[in-house]
This record gives C-alpha cells, structure tokens and sequence, in this order.
C-alpha cells in the first residue's frame, strides 16, 4: 500500500511537469499550426539564464543566492525565453511558413533546439546544477510515504495555465485570430490579419510559458540540459497522444508520469522492469497510442 | 536473344535522358574512388563513415523529398541497422550478411513507423518520429541487453577502410539511382501527388498510406545497411553514437541539400563537413578549446544556413519521358452505382434522408439543389470517404471523384497527373521493376506515355506544364482528365463549372457528354441549369437531404 502510494506521489511530481509542458505544446500548435521542438531547450535556456543573472556561472546553493536578486533573475529569465521564443519564429520558422513548408519549419524549429542545446553546453558546462528554490516548499509524510508539496503546486499552475489559455483563446479577438491563424494560414493573411504579429506574439508567450516550467519545476532535481530536453519530449508526447487538446494535455503528461513511475519500481511476476526501462516504456506506450488513433484520422483527411 | 536489343534500347533511353548534371555526377563519383590512393587509413575510414552518413542521407531524401514527409526517425533506424548488424558481426557472421540483416531490419522499422504513423498529418508525423528517435536513443543507452550499454559491443574488424570506403561510395550511388528510379515511376508520382494535395490523391484512388509506409521503408533500408557497415568499419557499436542528434542531422543535410534531387543529400553531406572544418579552422584562430568552439560553430552556422527559408542546394531536373505507340490501359469494363435510401446526419442537421439513386452506363446524371442540401455529402458517400448511418451503396467498376475546389497536384505536369492517376492500371508498374527498370516496364512507361499525352490532346491541357503554371480552366479539365484516366467506369464530379465563363463551359459540357457517350456512368453536381439541361440525360435535384425530382 506504502508503495502504491509513493508510487502515485513520485509519479504525480513528474507527471504535473509533463503536463504543463504538455499544455505549453498544445496551446503553440492550436496557435501556430507549429510544433516548438525547442521547448525543452527554451526550458533550460530559461532555468541557466536565472541561475547566471541570479549568481554567475560560479556554483550555486540554496543560501548563496540573495531574495531580490533572485526575484529579478527569475524576472529576466522569463524575458529571455520569451525574446528567444520570438526570435525563433522570425529568424527560423517564419521563412518557412510563409512558403507552406513543412519540411522547412520542422528543421529550422530543430536547429534552433540544438543551437540553444550547444550554447548551454559550452557556458553552462558543469554536470549538473542546482536550482534555488523560489518558493521553499515542504514535503507531506505520511507513514512511509512522503509526497512533494512542490508537485501539487505544478499540476494546480499548468490547471491554471491551461484554463488562462483556453479563456485567452474563446474569449478573445487575439485568440479567434490566432485560432483563425492555425486553421488556415493563407486565408488569415488575405483577409488582412497581423499574421507575424500576432504567430510572433504567440511564440514569445510560449517561450514565457518554458521560462515558467523551468521555475517551477527546475528546483525539484539537480538539473541539466538533457533534463530539460526530456521534460519537452515527455510534454509533446503527452501533447501529441490527445492530439494538442489543452484540455486533455495535463491529464496526459500525469499519465505519463505515474506510468514512468510504475515502470521504475515494477516487479512483474520474476522479472524485474526497474529503472533502466523508465523512458522506453512510457514512450513506446504513447507512440502505441498514437498510431492507434492515428487509424481512426483516415475519414478526416479532406 | 532479346537481351542484346533490350539493352541497345536501354542505351538509347540514357544517351537521350543523359544532361551536363549526368556527366558531373558520374565524373564526381569516379574522381571519389580514387581519394583513399590518396588518403591514408585513418582518413579513409572518417571519410568512409561520411559517406556511410550520405547513404543514410540520400535514403532519407525518398521520404522527405518523394513523399514529402517530414521523418525524424532515419537516425533510428540506422541504430537499428547497427545492433542487429553488430550483433551478427559478433556471431561471427560475414559483412555481407550483416549490411542485407541490417538493411532488413531498418525496412522493418521503416514499416513500423511509416504503418503507424504515416495517417496523421506532417505536423503529427515529424513529432512521432522524433519520439520514436529519442525512444530508441533512450533504450540503447539504458537497456545494456540491446546493444552492451556503456561499454558498446565489439565487433571484428572486416574489409580495409579502403575497402569500406568504396563500398559506401557505391552504396550512396546506388542510393541516389534508386531515388532517380523511384522519383520517376509511377510510385514516385503517386506519392508526389499525395505530397502535393492529399485529398485529391485519394479521390483518384492512389493508396496514400500504403505508399508512404513502402517510402519510410525504403528510407529504413538505406539507413539500416549503413547503419550495420558503420559498425563494421568502427569495429565497435557506440549506443551514445545514435542520439536523436543523428536523426535531426540527416534531416538538416537533406534540407541543406535539397529533397527533390537525388544527389541533393549527398551535397548536403558535404556542406556539413565543410561546415565542419571551417568551424575547426575558425576555434584555432579564437585559441578557444577545439571541442567547445567546434560544437557552437557548427550550431550557429547550421542555423544560418537553415533560417532565411533556405531551399535546398541542388535543384530536380525536369527530364523529358519517351512514348513509343504501344499497348496502353486496357479500356475499363463499363459499371454502375446503385445507392439505396442513404441516410446521413450531423447532429441536427439532415445531410441525407433516404436518397436513392442510380448511376448507369453511358450516361450523364445532373445533381443539383441549393447551398446545404447535402450534394457534397451525398457524393462523398457515394465515393466511400464516409459511411452513411443508413443504406447502401453498390458499385460496380470503381468509382473516381474530382473535388469542389480546382484541386490539381502543382508541382507535377498534367502528363504526370496522368500516369499517376493511371498507375493501378499497370501491368508491370511494381516497385521492383520501377526500381531495376526491366525493359517491360520501360516499355509499358512509353506506351502509357503516348496514351496520357493522347488523352490530353483530347482535353485541351498542355501536357508539359506544370499544373500550378497552368490558367484555372485548364487545372478544371485537368482535374476531370485524370479521373477519367484512372479507368473508373463511375465519375463523380464536383462543379466543374463554378467561376469559369461562357467559352469554358461550353468547353466543359462538351467533354463531360463526350465521356458520357463513350460508355462511362457520369454524376456531374452543378448550379448551373442552362449547362445542366444542355448535357445531362437526367437531373436529380436534392433539396435539405431528399430527393425532390
């Protein structure tokens, strides 16, 4: 029972991460008709920004950083990934766009994630990092199991988020526009909407949105490059598997965690899954998933 | 001896196909074979895992470029290719065997993924491919069973770098004819029309998802034997070499070349090492730590290369096709279409409320009614692209639609739409011939050649211009032409007429009783009446989902 029960706590904490950044996939795709593949990397460009503003690239602890200078790294750090969400969609996937390539954007959103990806790597180049903790949160003991206060505090955010989002969307000319946008792009741009804007736009605020995840969830690991990748691939499968709903996204994401969970600590019968088997496993569920509503897409395609 | 004449025809064929492109891809190819003279081992194998990598490549560019689909799993079935090639190496298994295993395998993931995924729109596909990449990445690291873990697997050594080399230079040439071959055949068109316009592809019978899965396939094989011959030219299978990194960096050097040309990947690979050296040569100037300078520069220069909308290096040729007189489609046998008090609702709204209706040989029936009253919805259950909730539909001798919208493939000529369109009419159109290109089915290319341009001389439509170049009214006609150049005995056909003017309608009416009067079943929704009265034999008028004529 104890270990059912810190299996769904630990698989919660992950999952609420996921799920926001599932929520961040959906809502830029109902906007943009664009997959972000650099998500993950705008996460960790938005926690190493923080960290560098907040205490230079020296090594950092929970006590070696001061209240306000914090609050202002952290203030930064959401401007950056914001100009770095924008700044991508101008320089790389605009181009594209415009021409109705597909092939294009996808690598142009690509080679954005890993020239983000390299930039940390060579200034940010210790192993692992230590994110302070903004907002000093306890953990719940009950019995055996212990509960992060943390993960609540992440699910009830991306709740919210997506909540902000789907009001930004129906009840909002911005949003009827983007979502006019998304649908047909060609269209949006004869009956004279401010297409780069308003994609631009959209694009900034996704960057914000990473620049958020990374708050939120950074201080609950040690935390590198590659984890900030992973939380972006687990965000767009969960994204992707209820086919970019925000609605249904976070939902998704927890799933995945409590699946990645269960895998981790999961005896069956005398062999032993554990946790060399924690990524394939949830991923091969999702990619199952998908093409298996993928079967169904056939009558809509027209 | 029907060899020795087959052979002087095949002859004949590249002599007039051959351009200055042929003679700079052949001449670069030969001058390569001789670098490892050249080179010494060590350079001789780097290049030979480049090369390798273009294999890789230019298999990727029958997905990306044919297919226009956006795969980021070729990375993934290379690592594939390698542990089931490294795996057999390790058994003791000759090279050769390993490349065909490794080359299977990568065709069956390609199945895998292109089966699975190949439905969901660009948007959807790219993103599962990409998870597919980073799953297998994530499994070869964690999973020491597949591939050793940290340690990697050892393999014994095979033939010299030299040797590898010269394979993988032959490997990346036979990838490259096979594109050419491919991109040209009618399994290539297809896929291009589909690349171009799915839904109209659809209506004209194309297996769309079929032919993806076989394309993705094909990339996999490509990926999969060089995937197994790198591992045997290393000595050793690296799990950390097949990061979702190698997936997105054949991509970029798909893009960076160009996707619709056949050597486009392979020029792509060459950027990405010149990229690379002139990243070596700037970090030596800076005095900055090679790796770290290397890494950034690369990052920063591919990203340049790849914003401002780049469209690839090399760009397709247009090459002319033969047509010789010949056997061409065998005449369709005429059928008919009989549906039976069909019922279709969208919630509240009454699309279809018993509509029965009989489309027979040799005639022209006229749908008509106002905006809404469900002529459209009729007649995509009448060509099977969504069940009715009620009733039944019979038909006899397949039926082809044209869409509402002037909906033709732009980057393919009307003489391309049309072999397309009749490729389920073959008798030698597999992939397999289209690949080795036998003399039959080079024949049968010709001889459907001179019939598709017959046709269009019929239909008024330049053959030879591609169909977005092409005025309104002629992308209509085209449209009509290559529904009836799928042998369909039954056409559906979507206002022809909307927005054209007084000349093309006559034009119009014209060749829909000409079809009509060779036999074919015709159902023509149209608004307008004078057009409607002048050519059908029967008009059907529909009005809030009933039939009230």
């Amino acid at each position: 029972m104890a270990v059912a029960l810190q299996i769904l706590a630990s698989g919660f904490a992950a999952g609420a991460v996921y799920g926001l950044v599932a929520v961040g996939h959906s809502v830029v795709f109902r906007l943009t008709g664009v997959v972000h593949f650099a998500f993950g990397e705008l996460i960790a460009l938005g926690v190493f920004v923080t960290l560098f503003v907040a205490a230079g690239s020296g090594p950092v602890s929970q006590t070696s950083v001061g209240g306000l200078r914090f609050v202002g790294a952290l203030v930064v750090g959401l401007l950056v990934t914001a100009a770095a969400g924008a700044g991508s969609y101008f320089l790389a996937i605009e181009p594209y766009r415009r021409r109705g390539s597909v092939i294009g954007w996808v690598g142009a959103s690509l080679a954005v994630a890993f020239a983000v990806r390299t930039l940390l790597v060579v200034f940010f180049d210790r192993p692992a990092y230590v994110f302070p903790d903004p907002l000093p949160f306890g953990v719940w003991r009950i019995g055996d199991v212990t509960i992060q206060e943390r993960s609540l505090f992440v699910a009830g955010a991306a709740l919210a988020l997506a909540a902000a989002a789907a009001a930004l969307l129906s009840r909002t000319r911005t949003g009827r526009a983007l979502e006019a946008i998304a649908q047909d792009f060609d269209a949006a741009v004869l009956v004279g909407l401010p297409v780069a804007r308003l994609v631009g736009g959209a694009f900034a605020a996704a960057g914000a949105w990473a620049g958020l995840a990374a708050i939120l969830a950074a201080p609950s690991a040690a935390f590198d490059v590659d984890a900030a990748a992973r939380y972006g691939l687990y965000g767009l499968a969960a994204a992707v598997v209820v086919w970019f709903d925000p609605r249904r996204a976070l939902a998704a994401g927890l799933a995945l965690g409590l699946i990645q969970a269960t895998v981790t600590s999961a005896h069956a019968g005398g062999t032993q899954l554990g946790p060399a088997y924690r990524d394939a496993v949830p991923l091969a569920l999702a990619l199952a998933v998908l093409a298996w509503r993928a079967r169904a897409t056939q009558e809509l395609v027209e | 001896m029907t060899t020795l004449p087959a052979l002087a025809a095949a002859a004949r064929e590249a002599r007039a196909a051959w351009s200055t492109r042929s003679t700079l891809a052949v001449a670069a190819f030969a001058l390569a074979g001789f670098v490892p003279l050249l080179t010494g081992d060590a350079r001789t194998a780097e290049l030979a895992d480049g090369l390798y990598l273009a294999c890789a490549a230019v298999g990727l560019a029958f997905t990306v470029g044919i297919a226009g689909l956006p795969s980021l799993a070729q990375g993934a079935f290379v690592a594939v290719g390698a542990v089931v090639g490294a795996r057999l190496l390790e058994l003791g298994a000759p090279t050769a065997v390993a490349a065909l295993a490794g080359a299977a395998a990568g065709a069956a993931a390609g199945a895998i993924v292109g089966g699975g995924f190949a439905r969901l729109p660009r948007a959807g596909f790219a993103a599962a491919t990409w998870i597919f990449a980073w799953l297998v990445s994530l499994a070869l690291q964690s999973l020491t069973w597949l591939l050793g873990g940290a340690e990697g697997t050892v393999v014994t050594a095979g033939p010299t770098p030299a040797g590898h080399y010269e394979l993988a230079l032959g490997l990346t040439a036979a990838a490259a004819l096979a594109y050419l071959a491919l991109a040209r055949s009618t399994f290539g068109l297809r896929l291009a029309a589909a690349r171009d316009r799915e839904a109209a592809a659809n209506e004209l019978g194309v297996p769309v998802h079929r032919l993806r899965t076989v394309a993705v396939a094909a990339s996999g094989a490509a990926a999969g034997v060089a995937g197994a011959l790198a591992v045997a030219l290393a000595g050793v299978a690296d799990p950390t070499r097949y990061g979702p990194y190698l997936s997105f960096k054949l991509f970029v050097v798909v893009l960076i070349g160009g996707a619709a040309a056949p050597l486009g990947a392979a020029a792509g690979v060459v950027v990405l090492g010149v990229l690379s050296v002139a990243a070596d040569a700037v970090g030596r100037l800076e005095h900055v730590a090679a790796a770290r300078s290397h890494a950034l520069l690369a990052a920063v220069m591919l990203l340049g290369v790849v914003s401002l909308g780049w469209e690839g290096l090399v760009r397709p040729a247009r090459r002319p096709r033969r047509t010789t007189a010949g056997p061409g489609p065998a005449p369709g046998a005429p059928g008919r279409l009989a549906a039976r008090s069909l019922a279709k609702r969208y919630g509240e709204l009454v699309a279809a409320d018993g509509v029965s209706l009989e489309i027979v040989p040799g005639t022209l029936t006229a749908l008509v009614g106002p905006n809404g009253s469900g002529k459209t919805t009729l007649l995509r259950m009448l060509a099977g692209r969504i069940r009715p909730d009620a009733g039944s539909i019979v038909r006899e001798g397949g039926v082809a639609r044209t869409l509402q919208a002037t909906a033709v493939f732009p980057t393919l000529t009307p003489l391309e739409h049309l072999l397309a369109a009749s490729a389920s009419r073959r008798r030698r159109g597999g992939l397999f011939r289209a690949l080795l290109a036998t003399p039959q089915a080079r024949a049968e290319d010709a001889a459907f050649a001179a019939w598709a341009r017959g046709v269009l001389v019929r239909f008024g439509v330049d053959p030879d211009t591609p169909a977005g170049e092409l005025p309104v009214s002629d992308q209509r006609v085209l449209m009509l032409a290559a529904a009836y150049a799928t042998g369909a005995a039954v056409l559906l056909v979507d206002e022809p007429a909307a927005g054209s003017s007084a000349a093309e309608r006559r034009r119009l009416a014209g060749l829909l009783r000409g079809l009509a009067d060779e036999g074919l079943a015709l159902l023509v929704v149209e608004h307008d009446l004078a057009l409607v009265r002048s050519v059908a034999d029967r008009i059907v008028a529909l009005d809030a989902g009933r039939v009230v004529t």
